[in-house]
Formats: C-alpha cells, sequence, structure tokens
C-alpha cells in the first residue's frame, strides 16, 4: 500500500486533534439512523457526528449505504428510524431546500451547474431570495468576494458553458460559502479530477475547516482520504462499522474494514514484462487543438499505461486510435500496416477496442439487456437468415462472459442499468473482448467502482495481458497505472512528456513528467525520442 | 423479467383493455358495427394515416420526430395530380411523387443526421415548406379525374372485402414488427434513441441509420398521400393536411416514449385500433368529425398523463426511491433528441 | 477576433447578425423594387408584425424553459372568436374590459397546458399537441360555425387598427405594433432584471440542476405557460381589431409562425438561451422577407408557406453551425485562460 501519496498531499498537520478532544459541541448529529428500501436494509443502526472545523471522511464499497445516508442529511430522504439533532437541537429535514437553509450543502462527483447563465448567478442561484428583481451589480461584487477568498481567478460575467470540472467544482464550492453552509458534503469530488486540481481542491477545503465549516468528504481513493481527513468512519452493508481519528487508520485496516475481508492483491502485481511481437507504432500523432506529437510503439501482451493530469488529453489520443475523433497528422502503423483510422468501424476491423472512461453517457444503454449490450458492436455477426438476429447465440455469448468475468447479475436478460458500477464495468468490458480486440485501450477502467470490484478488473486486465492483447490504460489513479503497466507514458496537455520502464516509473519521475516539471521533461523534449523503429 | 418491459407489458395489456371496451360499446351501440363493410369501413377511412404510423413509430423510439408527414403526404399527392393534369402518364406520375416523397425524406434525413439539427426544427420546417411546394402545385385548385384503375386502388376491394391498401398495411405492420423485434436494425433503432452517443462509441453508424429512417419516412408517407389521392378522387393544396396530429397520436398512445428508445409495435397496433374504432363508434353515433379530433387530443394528453399520475401516487405510497442525481432524468420539457445545438 | 468572440455572448450574436441581415435585406429590395423604401411597406410591415410579434414573446417563455406551446394559434383564434362574439352581442362593452376578457381567456388556456405540463409531467410537446385539437374542437363546437361579421363589432374596435400613436410623413406609428414593442420590451426586462426571468433560462439551461437547487421548477413552468396562453389572448383580441371577419379558422397556423419566429430569432429551441429582442427581430425578417419577395418575385401567396419552410430551416443550421463553431472558441478560450482556479 502506499498512502500519503505525494501527488494528493495537503499539508501534512501532525498534531491531529480530534474535535471531542477539544470539547466542541458537534454540529450536526445523526442518531441510530435506519432506511429500507422494499427489499434492502440500506442504513441499518448508523450514527455519525460532525463537529465545526473537521473534515470527517466516510468510506465504504458502493453500496454500503453512503449515499443514502447523504441523502438523508439533505432531506431527500426521511429517515425511518433514528434522529437528527442541529445544534443539539432534533430536527426534520423536509426537503434538499430545507436542508439548505439549515446549513447543510452537497457537492456531487458531476457539478450541478447551467451553462447559460454566468458564473455569478450560479453561484447564487440557490438563494431563495425574496425580492423579485435581480440586483447585478451586487451579484457580480460578491460572486467575486468569495471568489477571491478561494483564490479562484474566474471571470464572474462569463456564461458558464465551457468551464473545467475542477473550474465548476469551484463554482460549488463558492455556491456552498454563499450559502453560509455549515456542514458541506463532498461526494466524490475528486473522481474527475486531476491531481494537481485534487491539490487546488484541497487548499479550499482547508480553507472551508479554518473556518469552521464541517465537511463530509467521501471519496474512493484512500490516499486522497489519509492526507485530508480528520476523523474516518467506514460503512459496510449499511451498518456502521468504525469510526476512528485519521492517524489511528491504516490502509489496510479501512479497506479490510470495508470489503470485511483481505485483500490480498489489492494492487495487483503485472507479470514480468513479456514482450510479443510489434503490434502498433505510432508516429508523431496529432490533432489540432487537442494534442500533438504522440510517439510511442506497443507490443502484443503488454499494458502501456497513460498517466497524467485531468487537461493533459490523454483520451483524446484513445479516441483518435479508436476513430471518433481521428488524428489529423502523423502516422499509425497497426500490425506492420500503416492506416488511417478515420471511424469506429474500421478501428474495429483492424481489431482496436476502446473502453470508454463514462459508462452511462458513452458506453452502455442502460435500458437494455446485458445481453444486447454484450453483442451490441458485433450484432450483425448474429444475424441468420434473412437478417433475423440469433437471440440464442447472444444469449450464449453473454452467459459465457457473465461467468468468465463473474458479473453479478440474476440473468443476462437484467437491464444494465440496474447493476452496481463494478459489474457495468465488466459488462462494458465483455462488450469489447467479444469483438477479439488485438488491441484495447481502456479508459479510467476503475473508477468509481468499489475496491472488491477494482480488485477484479485488475485482474482481468492481467489475464488479458498474458493472451497477447496489447493493452492501452488510462487511468488518473497513479498506484494503479504504475502497479498495472509494463511501461508509463506521461501527457501533459497534448503532449508526450516521456515513456517510463516499469523500473523507472517512479511516483515522484511521473508526476514530476505530468506537471512539466524537470528532470522528466528533459529527457522528453524531443517527444520522438522513445521511437525504436 | 425487467422492471420496463413489464411496464410496457402492463401498458400494453392496458391498451388492450380499453380496446375491449370500445369494441363492446360500439357493438352494444350500432347493430351496423359488426358487419364486414363497417370493419373494413373502420380502417379504409384512416389507412393511409395508420400506414405512416408505422414508420413514425421507428422515428419516434429512434428519438427523432418527423412533424413534416402529413405535409409530404399531401406534396406527392399534389404531384399526382398536378402532373396528371398536365397530360402526364399516371404509372410515371405515380413514381416521380414517389420519388419526390423520397427525396423530401432524405433532406430532413441529411439535416437530422449529417448535420445534427433537431428533427423538430427541420421537420417543422418541412411540414410548412412541403405543404408550401404543395400550394404552389395546385394553388387553390382541386384536381380529380384520375384514371379508373387509379381510383379503383383506393377505392374497390382487392382481395375479398380489402382493398390495396389494407392489404398493404397488414403486409408492412408483419414486417415493421420482424425488422423492429428481430433484426440488427431494430436493435440499433432503440440503441440509437436512448443514447446516441453510446451507439456511436459501439461503432454503430448512427448517421446512416437516422438517414434511412428518413428517406422510408418520406417515401411511406409519399406512397401514403398517393393512396389517399386515389381514396378521395380529387386533390387539393390541404389535402392531409394536420394529419401529423393523428399519426403522432397513435404512436405516443401506443405507449412509445417521446423521447425515444422504448415502445413497441404491438402498442402501436393496439392503440391505432383503439383510435380507429373510437372514431368509428363516435361517427356510428352521429358525432362529427371536429369533436372526434378533440377527443382524439384528450386522447392524447390522457395518454401520457395517466401513467404519470398513477406513478405519483404510486411513489407518495412509499417515497422510497433510491435515485441517484445522475440516474434522474429530464422528465419533463422536449428531449425529442440530443441536438447538437447542446453540445 | 479572440477578445471579440469573448465580448459578445451568443444571443447578443444573433441579435446583430438579425438586425445586420434586416438591414441587407430592405437595402436589396429598394434596390430592385420602385418605390419599396417607403412608409407604406414600414406601415405593412408593422401592422402585421404586431400580432405575430405578441405570440412569439410568449412563446419565447415557454421554449426558453425547454418546453414548446403548440396550442397558441388555436388560444388566439378563440380569444379573437369569442371576444368578437361577446362585442358583437353587446356593442358597450369597454375597451379594457374587451382587452382583460381576451387575456384573461388565453390565461385560462395556458393554465391548463401549464398544470398538465409542469404538474402532471407530460411533455409539452404532447400536451400542446393536444390542446391545439382540443381547444379548436371546443371553438367550432361552441360557434356553430358562424362567423363574427365586422359590422356587428363596435366603432372603437374597427378604428384600432387605423389608429396612429404618431405620424412622421408617410410612416405611421400604429398604436397596436407601439402595444407590440411595449410587449417585447416589458418582457425583455423580465428576462433580464426579473428573477423569474433567470429561473426561465435556468430551467432550460440544466433542469436537473434547477430541481436539485430547489429552483421552483414547476411553479416557473406554469407560469411560463400561463403568460404564453394570457400573450396569445392579447394577441387574440389584436387579431379581432385587424381583421374584423372572424371564422373558426382564425389563428390556424399561427403556432408555426411564432415557433419559426423564435427559432429564426436565435432563441435556442432546447432552451436555455434566448431574448426577445431576438425572437421580435426574427419574426419581423419572417415578415419583411415574405412581403418583399412577393412583391420582387410577384408570385403568387401560395409560396408563402414554402419560403417560411425554407427560412427556419436555415435558421436553425445557421445557428447550429456557426454557434457551435464559436462555442468550441469559447471553450477552449476558458480552457487556456481565464476559467481555471488559480495556483
Amino acid at each position: 500500500m502506499r498512502p500519503n501519496l505525494h501527488f494528493a498531499r495537503s499539508p501534512i498537520r501532525l498534531n491531529v486533534v480530534t474535535p471531542e478532544s477539544r470539547g466542541q459541541a458537534p454540529i450536526l448529529e445523526m442518531r441510530r439512523i435506519s432506511k429500507r428500501f422494499d427489499a434492502t436494509q440500506a442504513l441499518n443502526d448508523v450514527s455519525l457526528t460532525l463537529y465545526p472545523g473537521e473534515v470527517h471522511a466516510l468510506l465504504g464499497e458502493n453500496g454500503a449505504g453512503k449515499s443514502t445516508l447523504i441523502k438523508i442529511m439533505t432531506g431527500i430522504h426521511q429517515p425511518d428510524a433514528g434522529q437528527i439533532l442541529l445544534d443539539g437541537r432534533p430536527v426534520q429535514i423536509h426537503n434538499a431546500m430545507h436542508a439548505q437553509s439549515l446549513g447543510i450543502v452537497a457537492i456531487y462527483q458531476e457539478p450541478m451547474v447551467f451553462p447559460d447563465l454566468t458564473v455569478a448567478e450560479n453561484i447564487f442561484i440557490g438563494h431563495a431570495e425574496r425580492n423579485p428583481f435581480m440586483r447585478w451589480g451586487q451579484t457580480y461584487r460578491k460572486a467575486r468576494e468569495i471568489l477571491a477568498l478561494l483564490d479562484v481567478k474566474l471571470d464572474v460575467r462569463m456564461p458558464a458553458r465551457g468551464l473545467t470540472l475542477a473550474a465548476q467544482q469551484a463554482v460549488e464550492i463558492a455556491k456552498a460559502i454563499s450559502l453560509n453552509a455549515r456542514v458541506l458534503i463532498m461526494d466524490e469530488p475528486t473522481a474527475s479530477l486531476s491531481a494537481h486540481e485534487v491539490e487546488q481542491l484541497f487548499k479550499l477545503v482547508n480553507t472551508l475547516r479554518e473556518r469552521g465549516v464541517a465537511i463530509l468528504f467521501i471519496s474512493h481513493r484512500l490516499d486522497e482520504v489519509f492526507s485530508i481527513a480528520d476523523r474516518v468512519t467506514i460503512l459496510r452493508d449499511g451498518q456502521w462499522i468504525s469510526t476512528r481519528p485519521r492517524n489511528e487508520v491504516t490502509s489496510e485496516l479501512a479497506i479490510r474494514e470495508m470489503v470485511g475481508r483481505e485483500i490480498t492483491d489489492f494492487f495487483a502485481k503485472t507479470p514480468a514484462v513479456r514482450r510479443g511481437e510489434l503490434l502498433l507504432s505510432v508516429h508523431n500523432l496529432g490533432k489540432a487543438g487537442a494534442f500533438a506529437g504522440i510517439s510511442f510503439d506497443m507490443y502484443r501482451g503488454e499494458v502501456l499505461g497513460f498517466a497524467g493530469l485531468v487537461g493533459a488529453r490523454r483520451t483524446d489520443v484513445g479516441l483518435a486510435l479508436f476513430g471518433i475523433e481521428p488524428a489529423d497528422s502523423g502516422e499509425i502503423v497497426f500490425e506492420g500496416r500503416p492506416c488511417v483510422i478515420s471511424s469506429p468501424q474500421q478501428a474495429m476491423q483492424l481489431g482496436i477496442a476502446y473502453v470508454t472512461e463514462d459508462r452511462r453517457q458513452l458506453g452502455l444503454s442502460l435500458p437494455q439487456s446485458i445481453t444486447a449490450n454484450i453483442t451490441l458492436p458485433l450484432l450483425r455477426r448474429y444475424a441468420a437468415a434473412f437478417g433475423l438476429l440469433n437471440f440464442k447465440a447472444e444469449a450464449e455469448t453473454a452467459e459465457r462472459y457473465k461467468q468468465q468475468l463473474s458479473i453479478r447479475a440474476p440473468n443476462v436478460r437484467v437491464d444494465v442499468g440496474k447493476l452496481s458500477g463494478g459489474n457495468q464495468q465488466k459488462v462494458m468490458l465483455a462488450k469489447w473482448l467479444n469483438t477479439k480486440p488485438k488491441l484495447l485501450i481502456l479508459d479510467e477502467p476503475t473508477r468509481g467502482i468499489d475496491v472488491g470490484a477494482k480488485a477484479e478488473v485488475h485482474h482481468i486486465i492481467n489475464e488479458l495481458a498474458q493472451q497477447g492483447i496489447g493493452i492501452i490504460l488510462i487511468s488518473s489513479d497513479l498506484p494503479e497505472v504504475l502497479g498495472m503497466s509494463d511501461r508509463v507514458l506521461v501527457m501533459r496537455e497534448g503532449r508526450q512528456m516521456g515513456i517510463f520502464d516499469r523500473a523507472e516509473a517512479t511516483q515522484e519521475r511521473v508526476m514530476a513528467a505530468a506537471l512539466g516539471q524537470s528532470p522528466a521533461s528533459d529527457e522528453a523534449r524531443p517527444a520522438i525520442q522513445e521511437v525504436t523503429l | 423479467m425487467t422492471q420496463l418491459t413489464s411496464l410496457l407489458r402492463r401498458w400494453e395489456t392496458l391498451l388492450l383493455g380499453i380496446l375491449l371496451a370500445v369494441v363492446l360499446f360500439n357493438i352494444a351501440r350500432s347493430p351496423f358495427y359488426l358487419r364486414i363493410e363497417n370493419l373494413v369501413n373502420v380502417f379504409e377511412l384512416s389507412i393511409e394515416k395508420i400506414i405512416v404510423a408505422l414508420v413514425m413509430t421507428f422515428i419516434i423510439i429512434n428519438g427523432e420526430i418527423d412533424l413534416s408527414v402529413a405535409s409530404v403526404m399531401g406534396l406527392a399527392a399534389c404531384v399526382v395530380a398536378r402532373l396528371h393534369a398536365d397530360g402526364v402518364a399516371m404509372p410515371l406520375a405515380v413514381l416521380v411523387a414517389l420519388l419526390v416523397g423520397l427525396a423530401c425524406g432524405a433532406f430532413n434525413g441529411f439535416w437530422v443526421a449529417y448535420v445534427g439539427l433537431p428533427s423538430l426544427a427541420v421537420t417543422l420546417a418541412g411540414l410548412i415548406g412541403y405543404r408550401g411546394a404543395a400550394r404552389i402545385l395546385l394553388e387553390d385548385k382541386s384536381i380529380g379525374n384520375f384514371p379508373d384503375w387509379f381510383n379503383a386502388l383506393g377505392q374497390q376491394p382487392l382481395i375479398g372485402p380489402f382493398p390495396f391498401a389494407l392489404i398493404l398495411f397488414f403486409v408492412m405492420l408483419i414486417a415493421a414488427i420482424i425488422i423492429l423485434q428481430r433484426t440488427a436494425f431494430g436493435r440499433y433503432v432503440y440503441v440509437i434513441g436512448n443514447n446516441k452517443e453510446v451507439a456511436r462509441y459501439s461503432g454503430i453508424q448512427v448517421q446512416q441509420v437516422k438517414m434511412k429512417l428518413f428517406i422510408a419516412s418520406g417515401l411511406i408517407a409519399a406512397l401514403a398521400g398517393i393512396l389517399l389521392a386515389a381514396r378521395l378522387g380529387a386533390v387539393r393544396g390541404n389535402t392531409a393536411e394536420g394529419f401529423e396530429l393523428d399519426i403522432i397520436t397513435m404512436v405516443l398512445l401506443g405507449g412509445v416514449s417521446i423521447f425515444g428508445g422504448s415502445g413497441t409495435l404491438t402498442g402501436v397496433a393496439l392503440s391505432i385500433l383503439i383510435i380507429l374504432n373510437l372514431r368509428n363508434g363516435m361517427s356510428l353515433a352521429n358525432i362529427t368529425g371536429n369533436t372526434q379530433t378533440g377527443v382524439i387530443g384528450a386522447l392524447l394528453i390522457l395518454s401520457v398523463l395517466l401513467p404519470n399520475l398513477a406513478g405519483q401516487v404510486r411513489s407518495l405510497r412509499n417515497r422510497a426511491r433510491p435515485a441517484s442525481p445522475a440516474l434522474a432524468q429530464v422528465s419533463q420539457g422536449m428531449e425529442t433528441s440530443g441536438s447538437s445545438l447542446r453540445p | 477576433m479572440r477578445a471579440l468572440t469573448r465580448a459578445i455572448r451568443p444571443e447578443q450574436l444573433r441579435e446583430i447578425t438579425l438586425a445586420m441581415l434586416i438591414v441587407v435585406v430592405v437595402l436589396f429590395f429598394s434596390s430592385q423594387i420602385q418605390g419599396y423604401l417607403s412608409g407604406r411597406t414600414f406601415n405593412r410591415v408593422t401592422t402585421s408584425v404586431a400580432i405575430i410579434a405578441v405570440v412569439a414573446v410568449g412563446q419565447t417563455l415557454v421554449v426558453l424553459t425547454r418546453n414548446i406551446d403548440l396550442s397558441v394559434g388555436s388560444i388566439v383564434g378563440f380569444s379573437a372568436y369569442f371576444v368578437g362574439t361577446r362585442l358583437a352581442n353587446d356593442n358597450t362593452i369597454s375597451p379594457p374590459a374587451a382587452i382583460a376578457m381576451s387575456i384573461g381567456l388565453g390565461a385560462a388556456m395556458g393554465a391548463i397546458n401549464g398544470a398538465l405540463v409542469a404538474y402532471g409531467r407530460v411533455p409539452s410537446i404532447i400536451v400542446t399537441l393536444g390542446t391545439l385539437a382540443i381547444f379548436r374542437t371546443i371553438l367550432v363546437d361552441m360557434s356553430g360555425a358562424r362567423t363574427v361579421v365586422v359590422d356587428a363589432l363596435p366603432q372603437w374596435l374597427k378604428d384600432l387598427p387605423r389608429t396612429n400613436l404618431t405620424q412622421i410623413g408617410e410612416v405611421d406609428l400604429r398604436l397596436m405594433f407601439a402595444l407590440a414593442v411595449l410587449v417585447v420590451l416589458l418582457f425583455q426586462l423580465v428576462l433580464v432584471y426579473l428573477r423569474f426571468g433567470r429561473q426561465l433560462y435556468a430551467i432550460g439551461s440544466n433542469p436537473e440542476a434547477a430541481r436539485n437547487a430547489g429552483l421552483p421548477v414547476q411553479r416557473v413552468v406554469f407560469i411560463a405557460f400561463v403568460l404564453c396562453g394570457a400573450l396569445a389572448g392579447l394577441a387574440g383580441f389584436m387579431f379581432l381589431a385587424r381583421f374584423g371577419t372572424i371564422t373558426v379558422v382564425a389563428g390556424q397556423g399561427m403556432e408555426l409562425q411564432a415557433v419559426a419566429a423564435v427559432v429564426v430569432g436565435g432563441v435556442n429551441i432546447f432552451g436555455g438561451s434566448g431574448s426577445m429582442i431576438g425572437a421580435f427581430l426574427g419574426a419581423t425578417l419572417i415578415d419583411l422577407l415574405e412581403q418583399s419577395l412577393i412583391r420582387w418575385l410577384r408570385v403568387s401567396e401560395f409560396w408563402r408557406d414554402a419560403l417560411l419552410g425554407l427560412l427556419i430551416l436555415l435558421a436553425v443550421a445557421s445557428d447550429a453551425i456557426i454557434l457551435n463553431r464559436l462555442r468550441q472558441v469559447w471553450a477552449q478560450d476558458s480552457m487556456t485562460t481565464g476559467s481555471r482556479p488559480a495556483k
């Protein structure tokens, strides 16, 4: 395990003073909360206390009850049993608006911005103003003040359309401050952020902490949790497991409590480099406005990691290789033949598959069955006489992958939208494995899935590499990309900063290259240097 | 089975119930109802609309809409009439009209599929524009005097008591069901309607599918327009005006989601039967065509409102659905296509 | 270029383009048509724009929220006919009472639409396609196909369309046009300076976020429909004043003209952006083009619809193509500068 990673570290505060020890009164207490949905007991007798000026991490696998707890805190759901105390007084939170007026504000993974409204309006949109008139001067001034407080430079008169995710999150936090939030719930705020942006976010979090805001922080990235949290609460299967000061929690302990079992191969070690023949050569690939000068070779059975911060344009390279957003300069040589990839159909014919980072919006047809999703790219192959689909053959394919990848679902006719994130990820893998790819591009394959599923996905990647499939692994999870890859290509703002062998790919080096700092950037200046032709 | 499909199943069951009620009511009200002439008549009076409703089902499931169908029907009819009046041989006139329909569909399809404009806007322009073209052709004249064989096509039974158009409809219905439920193309129609980006990322040629659908829509609308001309025996500039309302009502009442991605032809077939029998029943009861249109409009609204209300009552009873914000779909407003206007 | 594209927001760009287009059109036709640049042209255009502009303002309110109201034509007809009948029967009804009656009637019909859309959660295109038929049906049934005739109307109403606010040479500033401009400006102020106006944008921009932010989404959408209906009612009154003779088909097709004006005026058909000024300019451009082309080409009025359809298509296409290109520039711009949190 690698706790306290360099890239996600906020200023270390050595003397962790727990709020209890300071003798402060809690802001919000959730006492013995239970909640049941139809057959599932989502929460069972869960308690949680938030003190002013603390960052309280909430850990748990998907389905542990974190979301339900948050939704009860923000009034979206009502508890079946238990009590909520605000400043020591019992309250009933009727709805999200009511929660807001009580000072309880939530920020979600996907920021909720209004692209057509100005930044300033976005900050103040939630205010239940009585005055029916807009006071623009005042709105702009106050917005500027709040952003200055957070040390964020944004033009408050700009429409929010086109803001980066990180900027959108800054707007969300400014919104929370404008609402005088006393309890700020951050639900996986870092899932889509690059390490650098995470650092920015944590600065904001620290500012809020100093102002006495209680922050409930939810993340799947343990290292982040350990670097920012004061206390850590762990839930499992709707049950409260533990609440401890941060310095009493180790990754191993946290993982054990989250999953209720030991995970030995959390970051599966890849086998020793087993290079097959040359599979893909990319030379000086570029696309205007996205990336330029990308050059690398890759071999059968190799896992080539793509590391970089968000905005490094790694996904764009993947999309270019898959023909969704074709490159406009450079050469691609696949299996020894130069080729132009201008559509996904062409890429698929070559044997290239791309597993997107966005399961819900780009990867899966949620209201359709597991079977329909898996067979989709090759559907015409399942057509028999008169173009009629062979449903039986389709179901057989799906069953095979369901077993192979241990997709957990009652049967293959279940709608994919009903599966957990991890199982959806496996369906997406199955969908593309079924095309028998020679090159598999995996874009953030473990984002937002729980620890157990993550390990399974890592296993699958290893197995596929063993079978001789070349794998490009794009991941923002640095330990993952380092742990899984034979070599790591680092990008920064559309440029290739270098390729590191497994042995030389340390976190410090990769991170330095991703940030554009020496020494890696010196090596990488002639971007073609890695090409061995 | 999954909830969604079981819901649709239930929707179809509901439609079947309504249909039975309407039929029983009609039987009770009028002794003429069960006569074979009347039953054929039930279909014949709206045969052109229900033919177009079949292809409209594909388009709406695909997440688009074609508001221009009635205008294409009118335009095709006007083309036939005008060419006939100008002395062109009737078969040639029919062929040209079909090509005009195809061209209209291709024109719509081009803007929707390849330029990425919202189909609502494109076909609204088509609705106005193609009607305009029809008016230019005929101005305020009425043209008839078609050859006998042409009129017979629309007016005389072909096999037994069934006229050509009715037989055509049943053949097309069966073909449509097979294409939608049993072929790769049909599956693509659903997947694209659901989320066209997912389709694109799966290597499906989204633009081709959409283009084919709009071309089919134009062609079939033209065919329907020609059949209408044959049945009416005369054509005016406003022939088939307003038919899009009935056609879209048939599809939506059949349980096809206006947002795309779900619906079945079984449902649409049932809703067609309901609407036709309802109109027939009202006609037998001497209710005017105008009032019938109003009733159909009300039916359209109720067909979406009632399930919504039922859903709200259910969710009030157990306010408990764990809905993640990412899952919550835009449940109101029009989202008929993922327009490129909204990146 | 960068600085310029960042200084101008999309809807402003559209307004400027429209204004320039209007100037170009006027200049072009004045070189082609003798005596084009006259008070008569101005008077003719302003008279016919006045009514559609008022309807378009209402339509804009609704379209901004990512909805559409296709029933406005029926509301205009209903209001014109109903108020016309009352005035014909009782010439003593005062002008304010007549106007209030027409606005109230429209608002009531808008409230039906709004309730079904906002609280019944039925997509607006379905609701208003239905009420388009239903309102018209009620009108036809109620009227017994009688017509309101000019002669029966009170004198003040007959004089209204020719009443001038001021007169500069040949150019008349008609009272009805002034009223329309007033409505446009009033609602433009509403959009910019009222919280309600901003909420319209917010809802159209991101309905899900609007709900999560605790905005009164249902109420705002409901009010938008009520206002749209009320404005259509007012337009009905203006329609009555202008034409005097009102049949049961009065206002038919006006929904399409209004949607066309809104779309040409740069209001995003998927909500969230657009302005009243834009919609007004859109309506003006359409009317100007129609009238000028008919005079210039000496084509019959039958060409009107065909041209209108083409114009809508061009507007939507240019919107999508040009604005998308610009938005890419904006997005890139904000990525490289401005919108990144400071270090």
